[in-house]
């Protein structure tokens, strides 16, 4: 109790003579807040390409997909495997009693990014039920394509990160000019990056005969289990089905890893150089006080209520640093909307915002008290291992 | 006593002082080295990709393959040296092993591809086999095959007896940079024995005499086929390289706001440190003066004490970026810290190094020695 308030005190006393060594106390805040910034942009990136991925994902919608290829872009899948597929068991039905499923092919649409340089979205063709099979999408502006017409809707946050796909402008494809008739918005997820029209008609303008992939709507989530052992017992279908937060996981693990290793790469080694700037601002802190210091141990001030005050005052400047540059990271680019290889097919571009999320601020936190706890530690002992007479003799 | 002695004496006054900014200085370095290593390899890549060497891809991708009559065409346009093309061909091996394979006329295409390695001996051997395939290193060792095997590859591409089924010879080895999982087999035995897209290419290559007449070649073969089906769209290999980077996202963006933050912090801890040392030196610089060093040797001395610490600090640090580029190239595969990065690194350590010492340095300068001696106690 006595060794607490003693530290109290002491941090106080340390915090209040900061401005005579602000140059130095301002080492460990501008060296954490840099470190701090810098990791929270490149882990953003890496949250929001995770949470775009994962958006809408339901547990009881499925994808079925070519047995042994890594992604739907990969698969093929003919209408006889569709026809097949649609009346196995555990399929939701709509009211008129067919099943909700859509048959889907992938391609890429050319596109022009802000800074004119060229990009593809994917260009996803659907079967007639694809608002019944993805509920979550809704139009926000134009009309739904007509099957057989060259028309395309697309997504909000393509049309809004590309340009020329405002409503009645046209995207080049195979055969011709499609006109964009209807926006689209997804929550939050990958197909608001996409430019959905009709299958049919889709794969008439490529000539292709074949889906690459099929995505269903099961009874419940529990009808999965029942639904993919039909799917595996079907003898003339070599496919598997995956659920949809399954199937998102998979294909986003190699790009969420690579952000990842860069962030942690990069932060980790700013941090150790934070770590010694840190260091060396504490353990010219605490030579300077000394002197303060022995005076403190002849007083009788505990050995431990010292180096106490000295860690606090260390992981209070880091925080406040760490707060900053929390601040910088939220302030420069929470919410801001970026595009990045990473879409459904090819090397489509995947538009997503990065996002500064809550447990990314609790990992700065904790990170910022360690440089500051390390950077303290250290430098305190020093101070209590010198005995109290060489220290004072010591001016 | 030398300066050069003078300097370093006074570097180790506080040893762990030193150490400390050192250490932090050397950190830095190693992230400069990194991320300068990454925008270095890029700019490498593009530079070495050539302008007299084009692809001709459909214009709108995914679209179907090209027939191969377009060959006779673009050969006569005006400039155009060389032609050939390529198909894919995929198939599996023991899934989940699959393989792509460029079906095309391999002495030509190797030619047009020359950071494709590949010796006469293997040329010879796949134009004698018809149904050979030269395989990259890497594709050997993944599938464990060798120079003489037989082997059969199951692909979606029927062959015309109908089954899925097709029969290569390994006959050869080329050298591919990076880890390339790829084969090249005779584009005529594989068009020959399939049903589907029979007469198709995927791709052709182009090469033309003068370097400098690229982009109008490439427009005037687009415009050959501006009004068929078969739309195209021409690129040097040096396009396709720019774009190839720029679609990774902005890359540049993000490595020179790091390299700010970095930069930023660097110098704020080492001018705070550099500030610090010297004032604790003040008489002592008074008694270099009273002893008759001038006030330009004094600055000088200031200034190469700054300079040798951050020269070591940045040296080590880039040092440690080279040897750990082999592990780097885990995440970015075109890296490379060469010595133009190591050179610019330490251009740029020299001017921390000013800068950091400029404010200190200039209050040495201005110093009299009566001033500086009775700053002793102050």
């Amino acid at each position: 109790m006595i060794v607490a308030r003693q530290m109290l005190a002491l941090t106080a006393v340390g915090l209040r003579s900061i401005p005579r060594r602000l140059g130095n106390s301002l080492v460990i805040v501008i060296g954490t807040t840099c470190v701090i910034a810098v990791l929270l942009s490149v882990l953003a990136m890496s949250v929001g390409f995770s949470r775009t991925i994962q958006g809408d994902a339901r547990g009881d919608r499925v994808l079925v997909f070519t047995r042994g290829s890594d992604s739907e872009g990969n698969s093929v899948l003919s209408r006889e495997n569709l026809d097949l597929i649609q009346a196995l068991p555990g399929i939701r039905t709509d009211a008129a009693g067919k099943a909700i499923i859509s048959g889907e092919v992938l391609l890429v649409a050319p596109v022009i990014r802000r800074n004119g340089r060229d990009a593809y979205i994917t260009l996803r063709g659907t079967g007639a039920q694809l608002m019944q099979v993805r509920p979550e999408l809704e139009l926000v502006a134009g009309r739904m394509f007509r099957p057989g017409l060259h028309e395309l809707i697309v997504g909000r946050a393509a049309h809004q990160q590309f340009k020329g796909l405002d409503l009645g402008q046209v995207i080049r494809l195979h055969d011709g000019d499609w006109t964009i008739v209807g926006i689209f918005a997804g929550g939050d997820s990958v197909r608001e990056s996409e430019a959905i029209g009709d299958a049919t008609t889709v794969m008439t303008a490529y000539q292709l005969t074949v889906f690459n992939s099929a995505t269903a709507l099961l009874t419940s989530r529990s009808s999965f289990a029942k639904f993919e052992n039909a799917v595996r017992i079907e003898p003339s279908l070599r496919v598997q089905a995956m659920t949809e937060p399954e199937y998102l996981a998979m294909v986003s693990g190699p790009m969420n890893e690579l952000l990842e290793s860069v962030a942690y790469l990069i932060g980790g080694i700013m941090g150790i150089g934070a770590l010694f700037g840190a260091l060396n601002t504490m353990y010219s802190a605490v030579a300077a006080r000394l002197y303060e210091f022995a005076t403190l141990r002849a007083l009788g001030f505990a050995s431990t209520a010292i180096v106490g005050s000295v860690v606090i005052e260390a992981v209070l400047l880091s925080l406040l640093g760490a707060g900053i540059g929390i601040a910088v990271a939220y302030g420069a680019f929470n919410g801001q909307a970026i595009n990045m290889l990473g879409g459904s097919r090819w090397d489509s571009q995947l538009v997503y915002s990065l996002s500064v999320s809550p447990p990314l601020i609790l990992l700065a936190t904790v990170l910022a008290c360690g440089i500051g706890i390390v950077g303290g530690l250290f430098p305190a002992l020093r101070a209590i291992r010198v005995s109290v007479a060489d220290s004072l003799r010591m001016d | 006593m030398n300066a050069t002695t003078l300097v370093w004496a006074n570097l180790w006054r506080k040893p762990v002082r030193t150490l400390l900014t050192a250490l932090s200085i050397a950190m830095a370095f190693l992230l400069i080295g990194l991320l300068q290593g990454v925008n270095a390899g890029f700019a490498e890549v593009i530079a070495a990709a050539r302008r007299d060497v084009m692809t001709i891809d459909a214009r709108v991708r995914g679209s179907p393959p090209m027939p191969i009559a377009m060959l006779e065409q673009i050969r006569k346009v005006p400039g155009v040296v060389t032609v050939t093309y390529r198909a894919y061909f995929v198939a599996d091996y023991r899934p989940p092993l699959s393989l792509a394979a460029f079906a095309t006329e391999p002495r030509i295409f190797f030619s047009l591809r020359p950071k494709l390695a590949v010796s006469e001996e293997a040329l010879r051997a796949i134009e004698r086999v018809r149904g050979g395939m030269l395989a990259s290193p890497a594709l050997l060792e993944r599938f464990e095959w060798k120079v003489g095997d037989r082997v059969t590859l199951r692909s979606r591409e029927l062959h015309q007896d109908g089954s899925p089924d097709w029969d290569f010879e390994i006959v050869g080895v080329f050298d591919a940079p990076g880890k390339a999982y790829f084969g090249v087999i005779n584009y005529s035995y594989l068009d020959e024995a399939r049903i589907t897209n029979k007469g198709t290419v995927e791709r052709f290559f182009v090469r033309i005499a003068d370097p400098d007449r690229s982009v109008a070649t490439s427009a005037a073969i687009d415009r050959l086929f501006e009004n068929s089906s078969h739309q195209t769209r021409t690129h040097s290999d040096q396009e396709r390289a720019e774009a190839d980077t720029q679609r990774m996202g902005d890359i540049g963006f993000f490595t020179n706001a790091i390299l700010g933050a970095v930069l930023f912090m660097l110098l704020f801890l080492t001018a705070n440190v550099t500030r610090q040392s010297l004032q604790e030196r003040t008489s002592e610089f008074g008694v270099l003066k009273a002893l008759g060093f001038g006030d330009g040797a004094c600055l000088r001395l200031a200034l190469a004490e700054t300079a040798c610490l951050y020269l070591f600090a940045a040296a080590a640090g880039l040092g440690l970026a080279a040897l750990l580029t082999p592990f780097a190239r885990e995440i970015s595969s075109s890296i490379h810290v060469s010595g133009a990065v190591v050179a610019r690194g330490m251009g740029l350590a020299v001017v921390l190094a000013v800068a950091s010492a400029a404010i200190p340095c200039w209050q040495i300068h201005r110093l009299t020695v009566v001033g500086a001696l009775s700053a002793r106690r102050a």
